[in-house]
């Protein structure tokens, strides 16, 4: 049947509203700081002063230089590497490592997939983040699975919402974003 | 301002803003380079964003830029416009439809749509977009909705409210 390869993201279908996070929370790999910021803002030329210049930031009712807003999902992620660990463990050009931080929730209710990349994001910002805050990510709930065949492959379009706190556990933003997740054509389904 | 480009400098006020404005087009040349900085500072390093035959591999034509480099674009441009006292609030609708790839230039245009105040707040809602050289959309049309600093308002009140801001800019929305 020409929609058999559908069937499989069934359960994850069912399993939309969802949370999947076991109350557990994504901790950022390191402070917010100034360099980091920095090196946010160069290959976009962002040239903002609230987030190179104290003075600034201040003058306009900040306690110190803030993260752009985009940059906060940044902030939240964890690192790639942790000591002990071994991501790297093959010389073939093109060997992926380990893990990854930013390759979107995982269940195990859905089919295998090998290609990835997310296609939609809303965010409302509720706190500024500050320069010395450590962010981190609560909360995963599945808010639809949406099987489609598409110019990539076949696979499922799925939307996560989920929360970026500050250490004081307040509310930075709430985000929604929508991963399609997929086999280029010829892969394994 | 009606339908014109605001010439933007640090510290205009909401008063200003007239909707229909247009915001100043910003071009982002999508180099090898500058992907390979984007992912250092974003830290997506998904290897379609800067590596050619693994994104092909994956069914694109070619590397392309990645989600927070997209979006940072969308924030610079709204930034520029709505200066250092502006507080931007939400962003919605950001729709990669078309991959932003390698030896391209992204465009990013936007214009005020609508102006308003709420509990003090005047607030602006952008809607913004991302295009190609062809004048094809690649990103959105997205909204973003932003605060900015009222010039009516005495100085003391105005540094309030930007203090305000700094402890929970979102407290009447919730």
């Amino acid at each position: 049947m020409k929609d058999d390869w559908k069937a499989a993201w069934q359960p994850l279908i069912d399993a939309v509203g969802q949370d999947f996070s076991g109350g557990q929370r994504t901790v950022g790999a390191d402070e917010v700081s100034a360099a980091t910021i920095r090196r946010y803002l160069e290959p976009l030329e962002f040239d903002c002063a609230l987030h190179y210049d104290a003075e600034a930031a201040r003058a306009h009712g900040y306690d110190d230089i803030i993260a752009p807003i985009t940059s906060i999902q940044t902030f939240s992620l964890p690192p790639m590497w942790e000591p002990g660990q071994t991501i790297f463990a093959s010389a073939e050009r093109d060997a992926q490592p380990a893990g990854g931080a930013l390759s979107g929730f995982k269940t195990p209710l859905e089919p295998k997939t090998t290609g990835y990349f997310a296609t939609d994001y809303e965010v409302e910002y509720f706190r500024p983040v500050t320069v010395g805050d450590r962010l981190h990510r609560r909360g995963a709930k599945l808010l639809a699975c949406l099987p489609k065949e598409t110019k990539v492959g076949r696979g499922a379009f799925l939307t996560w919402e989920s929360e970026i706190r500050n250490q004081r556990d307040e509310v930075v933003a709430r985000m929604r974003t929508t991963w399609l997740r997929y086999n280029p054509p010829g892969a394994e389904q | 301002m009606t339908g014109g480009t605001f010439q933007h400098s640090t510290g205009h006020s909401w008063e200003d803003v007239e909707e229909g404005d247009v915001l100043p087009t910003l071009h982002f040349p999508i180099t090898v380079y500058r992907l390979v900085m984007a992912a250092g500072a974003n830290r997506d390093f998904n290897a379609i964003h800067h590596n050619s035959e693994y994104a092909k591999a994956s069914g694109a034509p070619e590397m392309y830029a990645n989600n927070l480099f997209l979006q940072g674009m969308w924030e610079r441009t709204v930034r520029d416009y709505i200066g250092l006292g502006g507080v931007i609030r939400k962003l919605s609708g950001f729709r990669m439809k078309v991959f932003n790839t390698v030896g391209t230039t992204v465009v990013v245009k936007a214009h005020v749509l609508r102006k308003w105040t709420e509990n003090g707040n005047g607030c602006v809602e952008f809607e913004i977009r991302s295009e190609n050289v062809d004048g094809v959309v690649t990103v959105g049309p997205g909204r973003i909705i932003a605060t900015m600093p009222s010039a009516t308002a005495p100085a003391d009140s105005r540094r309030a409210r930007q203090q305000e801001n700094s402890m929970d800019f979102h407290s009447s929305r919730r």
